[in-house]
């Protein structure tokens, strides 16, 4: 176990490595030098030339790429260009609401399209699965764009039941009052998807062997379908939910911008609005290191829930 | 008519009919009206091929027929004068795994891969029985003493995958008698063990039966299997029976011409006649007695040519383990044999011996760990890659399974000119089309197969292409890798028979791999017994068979199912 | 030995069915199926006219009024009359001032004058109007036209991608596969959205082709990993291994043998990739990543639609929506019909 964990951080080097060449080869080589961005439409060789010296861009390719290096391993990314704040604190206080945001709206879905799923794997053919089934293919088929302006004018705007954008200071307030709306809007919008999917992870346990066993043991169908089959489905839902995670973290950014919500999504909305090269490279470098050891807790989490599982 | 008295009868099954919707028109049948009893304390052997409806009929008597299946009104089981069929889904329910329990083919797969074997015992015994969990526990336990499993007060915290294949079954079982029921369903259960296994677990079904005073409804596609078990046989095929009775009178006076053809097709230890019966002789005409076939004599006398040589071949798997080390597996150990021109060396084990491994060294489909093949006096992995093409042509295989040797989007024909073409064999296109016709005529399907896709094919159809893909290329070796193991018996023995013309034909020479012992003897000319990896015994066919020395090929040959044991039968 | 070669046989008529005629007659059978692929097909060709310049060929004419009403009714001359309205034609000044850019001025009359602008602007269009008049169902079916192809574009490239990289790590495995799945191992580590934002902002230059590029790049990984499964599972089993003992080469195996019986998974991927990449399209543009200002796209039609919303004008919202959510529809039901009727689980 301790090998095998060591064995997979180890492994982690040459991944990160790729990732860093990646982002250095989009970011150094690919996109230009960066002192015209910044330096505006109206600029003077002189300023030019003081901005690349203060980036460091003036130096050769791999001084570059040391230097990237270095600020990966210090976590240090410098400050962003647009507003010279320092990056780190950045994220230190956008975390926090993108978190308020998501843990809810991953835990309710999660459990609304496990409950939905199975329910309709167990009707399968039968008029309410088609009527479902038929529901979620529409219902994932429209915009997350459409489902969050409809919402927010609908519910917001013209009902007044949600405050129609913002964030307040207060936890409880942030998760009751501003996140409600944005919550509802998350998981309308992976209902769908999730079900489908999850549908698709029970009917394949329910045409296995051990199925037709429990039946023949005179298990009952409540039994056959809660404990058996459960059971086997979760480990290839949860294992999905988890290899999610690091995605949300950067993809909520719609329903962030739209609600005005401090998090790390709109952060990065905004970042790559204004060229923010400093913090675009470090949300790439995070995120890849979280995802990174998601993977392996995904692993061991798909080692407890299977005991077939053995982890080399 | 049924063979049992209506008094104290477990289990009747009257007219059982059951369709299978196909689409949303068509619906196939696959039980046409049957009728047989299964009498208290008795066990009945239900036999037939591969869909002739055998368990259709077991799962429709627990009512766990699969939702495109109906059973056509009319119909009638009754289990101790109660209609099972027109009973409550509750009540049913509560009967099963009570009053009737049943066993499956595949115990791997039919265990819950993530509980553990108590919790999936104890919870038919909370379940039916009311017991406490400490009592259905201490139960548990108790049950898996009786079926055999060692140390059960450890393995009752084991999950299936720990267990070997016998074991699962074993857990299987107890699960089927904790609640001690009345009839026990067994279908197929020994089929996907090793025959050792299997003759363990028939063993402890047997003991059970008498023990438990149960009735058992067996059901299996091999006769041998059934002999020394069933009171009672019962016959199918096509959905229909074909002939019920005793096991004596199956056995010694069978009647059914079908019947007949299913106990004389498959070989025997005893003879050995120049071709195996199959099902035609019996429909068409009364076919002539065993003892008037003639006889072939098998053998080397140790002047012959030889073709193929192995020396010292051995291969090793390796698979990661601990921090940075390797686990080495060894399939084969130092394996030496050699193989004379026109004729056949028999390869018996169980699975994972390493006999299919070995087959596929020599085809070069696995890179040999070490040793030395020879084939005409050139030593094969010594060959230069520009060279081994023509030895590949030269030492050709036949699969075991026929759904996967064949690309299912190639047609017949283009199966057959595709080796051709790579080994410029024909003077052209058409000239390849013109032989490829004919060698499908050569074993035995019609030319019009040409443009057929596998899939159109059944599966010894498939076999016999697979088989006219080989002959392309003329091969001087042809290694059979469990060829025929997949067949129904009927078909197997058609296929032996193909297999011995085009040896007499061509004088290729086998090296047949397989795990069924009669079959080996009845084409083999020398015998090696494998044995986790390494060759324990060589000898003539018929001296292995008459006096093995390795106590692994005694244990072998002591586990084979011995068939109709009561009386002077066709079985010695 | 023959890579590639085309399939051997015999050119006799009356052949019995394949594997992919045999699938064909399944989808036939599939109502839902052969509905939703006469709708995608409805949408290709309407996609395939608008590129051609067959409708919608003049979307960006100002032929309404300002949030010009959906509806039929209202005839064209009625009370609004062009000019009126909107500002960026009020050139009728007659200052005494000489103006720097009458020349300008003059010459760019002429042009609207030429041009049947002068005929007067209707007060409804069939699907309503936008801010400056535009019928937005021209713009729909144009931007539809970019949502299509950009799907189809990026989703060919995405397969083409996946499908040989896939191919090449599960045949050979070792260090081949050591290797792809590296790069594989690179690429998902950085999320998707994350990515393709990453690459646009560097990017920094708008146009369908750059998004193609973008999608399409990023977007191979989940096509890789099934293939490269497939591949892995195919090379053991017999009919390959009997294609090796017959002294079939690698690429033979590869691509005459294997890829035939993988391609369904990459169809029934491909087709799925279309709807993904249709919607990231919608959501680039709608951010302002996406296309150029030049191109009309729905992703583009939302963004104008959000502030339209709040004056209640809701058609271009509406319509763009719609038209999404029915091809998308369309397209998925096509996918699961396509996924029932390759399911090689033949007897």
């Amino acid at each position: 176990m301790t090998a095998y964990v060591l064995r997979r951080v180890l492994q982690f080097v040459p991944t990160l490595l790729g990732v860093v060449l990646l982002v250095f080869f989009l970011f150094n080589l690919v996109g230009g030098d960066p002192a015209y961005l910044l330096a505006g439409k109206i600029s003077n060789p002189e300023q030019i030339e003081n901005i690349r010296r203060q980036l460091g861009t003036d130096q050769p390719y791999h001084v570059q790429f040391w230097i990237f290096l270095k600020q990966i391993a210090t976590c240090d990314f410098g400050v962003s260009w647009a507003t010279n704040e320092k990056v780190s604190a950045i994220f230190a206080t956008r975390l926090g609401p993108s978190l308020t945001l998501l843990v809810p709206m991953l835990l309710i879905s999660t459990v609304l399209s496990m409950a939905a799923a199975m329910l309709v794997a167990y009707l399968r053919g039968s008029l309410t699965d088609r009527a479902i089934m038929i529901a979620c293919t529409v219902g994932q088929s429209i915009s997350i764009l459409a489902y969050i302006i409809v919402f927010q004018y609908v519910l917001a705007y013209q009902l007044g039941w949600f405050p129609v954008q913002g964030w307040g200071h207060g936890f409880t307030e942030n998760l009751l009052r501003y996140s409600a709306l944005p919550v509802l809007v998350g998981v309308v919008v992976t209902l769908a998807p999730d079900i489908r999917l999850y549908r698709s992870f029970f009917l394949e346990e329910i045409g296995q062997d051990y199925v037709r066993t429990a039946r023949a043991k005179g298990m009952g169908e409540a039994r056959t379908m809660g404990v058996h089959v459960l059971r086997n489905a979760a480990i290839p839902i949860l294992t999905n939910v988890m290899i999610q995670l690091p995605g949300l973290l950067a993809g909520a950014f719609l329903v962030e911008r739209f609600f005005s919500i401090p998090g790390i999504g709109r952060e990065v909305i905004l970042a790559v609005e204004r060229s923010d090269f400093p913090l675009i490279k470090a949300v790439t470098v995070y995120v890849a290191i979280a995802t990174m050891v998601v993977n392996l807790a995904t692993d061991l989490l798909y080692k407890a829930l299977d005991p077939r599982v053995q982890l080399k | 008519m049924s063979a049992v008295s209506q008094d104290g009868v477990v289990l009747g099954v009257r007219d059982l009919a059951v369709d299978f919707r196909v689409d949303r028109s068509a619906m196939a049948p696959a039980v046409r009206g049957i009728s047989f009893d299964i009498p208290a304390d008795c066990t009945v052997a239900l036999v037939g091929e591969s869909g002739s409806g055998k368990s259709v009929t077991a799962l429709a008597i627990l009512g766990l027929l699969p939702a495109n299946a109906s059973v056509r009104p009319g119909a009638a089981i009754s289990y101790l004068g109660r209609d099972l069929l027109s009973m409550p889904g509750r009540e049913l329910q509560a009967l099963r795994g009570k009053g009737i329990s049943m066993v499956f083919q595949e115990p791997m797969s039919s265990l819950n891969p993530v509980f553990t074997v108590g919790f999936q015992l104890c919870e038919v015994l909370t379940a039916h029985l009311g017991l406490s969990s400490s009592a259905a526990r201490d139960r548990a336990i108790e049950l898996l003493q009786e079926v055999g499993i060692p140390e059960p007060g450890a393995k009752i915290d084991a999950y299936p995958f720990q267990l070997s294949g016998g074991q699962q079954q074993r857990a299987m079982i107890a699960m089927a008698i904790a609640c001690e029921p009345q009839l026990l369903i067994a279908d197929e259960p020994t089929t996907a063990l090793d025959v050792t296994v299997q003759k363990q677990i028939l063993e402890l079904l047997a003991a059970l039966q008498k023990k438990r005073r149960m009735s058992m409804l067996f059901i299996t596609h091999d006769l041998a299997v059934v002999g020394e078990i069933a009171d009672a046989i019962v016959v199918m095929r096509d959905g229909q029976i074909r002939e019920q009775g005793t096991a004596r009178d199956i056995f010694e006076s069978p009647r059914d011409p079908y019947t007949k053809a299913l106990l004389a097709c498959r070989p025997q230890l005893a003879s050995r006649p120049i071709r195996l019966p199959v099902i035609s002789d019996f429909l068409d005409r009364e076919p002539a007695r065993p003892e008037d076939v003639p006889q072939r004599s098998r053998g080397v006398k140790g002047d012959e040519e030889i073709i193929l040589e192995a020396r010292h071949l051995s291969k090793s798997f390796y698979s990661r383990e601990g921090w940075f080390g390797q686990r080495e597996f060894k399939a084969v150990r130092n394996a030496s044999f050699s193989l004379p021109r026109g004729k056949t060396l028999g390869l018996v084990g169980e699975s994972g011996s390493g006999k299919s491994t070995l087959g596929l060294l020599l085809v070069r489909l696995h890179e040999a760990t070490g040793g030395e093949v020879w084939f005409e006096g050139r030593n094969l992995f010594a060959t230069p890659r520009n060279a081994l093409l023509e030895v590949k042509r030269r030492i050709q295989i036949v699969f075991q399974n026929p759904y996967a040797s064949l690309n299912p989007r190639f047609t017949a024909g283009q199966i057959l000119v595709e080796p051709m073409r790579i080994h410029g064999i024909g003077a052209g296109e058409r000239e390849r089309r013109r032989l490829a016709c004919e060698l499908l005529e050569r074993v035995g399907l019609p030319a019009a197969g040409f443009f057929k896709y596998p899939h159109e094919f059944s599966g010894g159809q498939r076999q016999r292409i697979a088989i006219a893909r080989c002959l392309t290329m003329k091969p001087d070796v042809l290694i059979c890798d469990e060829s025929v193991s997949a067949l129904d018996v009927s078909i197997q023995a058609q296929l032996l028979n193909l297999l011995q013309e085009l040896q007499d034909e061509y004088r290729m020479s086998y090296l047949f791999i397989s795990h069924d012992l009669a079959v080996v003897k009845y084409m083999a000319d020398q015998v090696l017994v494998m044995s986790e990896g390494e060759i324990v015994e060589a000898a003539g066919s018929d001296e292995i068979y008459s006096s093995p020395r390795h106590p692994y090929t005694k244990k072998l040959l002591g586990s084979m199912p011995r068939g109709w044991t009561h009386g002077a039968g066709p079985a010695a | 030995m023959m890579p590639g070669a085309m399939t051997a046989g015999g050119s006799a008529a009356g052949r019995s069915p394949g594997l992919w005629s045999m699938a064909w007659q399944r989808f036939c059978g599939d109502r839902v199926g052969l509905a939703s692929g006469v709708v995608v097909a409805l949408y290709f060709v309407l996609a395939l006219a608008a590129g051609l310049g067959w409708v919608a060929a003049d979307w960006s004419r100002e032929t309404g009024v300002s949030y010009a009403a959906p509806g039929f009714g209202a005839s064209p001359g009625g009370a609004v009359v062009p000019g009126t309205v909107q500002a960026g034609a009020g050139a009728a000044d007659d200052s005494g001032i000489q103006d720097p850019l009458a020349a300008d001025l003059a010459e760019l009359r002429q042009g609207l004058a030429s041009l049947p602008a002068a005929a007067p602007r209707s007060a409804t269009l069939p699907l309503g109007g936008d801010k400056w008049g535009r019928d937005v169902l021209q713009k729909t079916i144009k931007g539809m036209q970019t949502s299509v192809l950009v799907g189809l574009a990026a989703a060919f490239l995405a397969a083409f991608i996946g499908t040989l990289f896939g191919a090449q790590a599960g045949y050979f495995g070792g260090r081949t596969d050591a290797f792809f799945n590296w790069l594989y191992s690179v690429f998902t580590s950085i999320p998707y959205l994350l990515l393709i934002l990453a690459i646009a902002a560097v990017l920094n230059q708008k146009g369908t082709a750059t998004v193609v590029l973008i999608l399409g790049l990023t977007g191979w990984t989940g096509i890789f990993r099934l293939v490269r499964a497939e591949y892995m599972k195919h090379k053991v089993r017999e009919y390959v291994q009997a294609a090796d003992a017959i002294g079939a080469s690698d690429l033979s195996r590869m691509y005459r043998h294997i890829l035939p019986n993988v391609s369904h998974v990459v169809l029934v991927q491909l087709s799925l990739h279309v709807v993904l990449f249709i919607k990231s399209e919608v959501i680039l543009s709608f951010l302002g990543f996406g296309v150029g200002v030049e191109t009309v796209s729905w992703g583009s039609m939302i963004n104008e639609a959000q502030s339209e919303l709040l004056n209640g004008r809701w058609w271009q919202l509406a319509a763009a929506t719609t038209a999404m959510a029915v091809l998308v529809t369309a397209f998925s039901l096509l996918t699961d019909a396509l996924r029932d009727a390759l399911d090689p689980r033949l007897g």
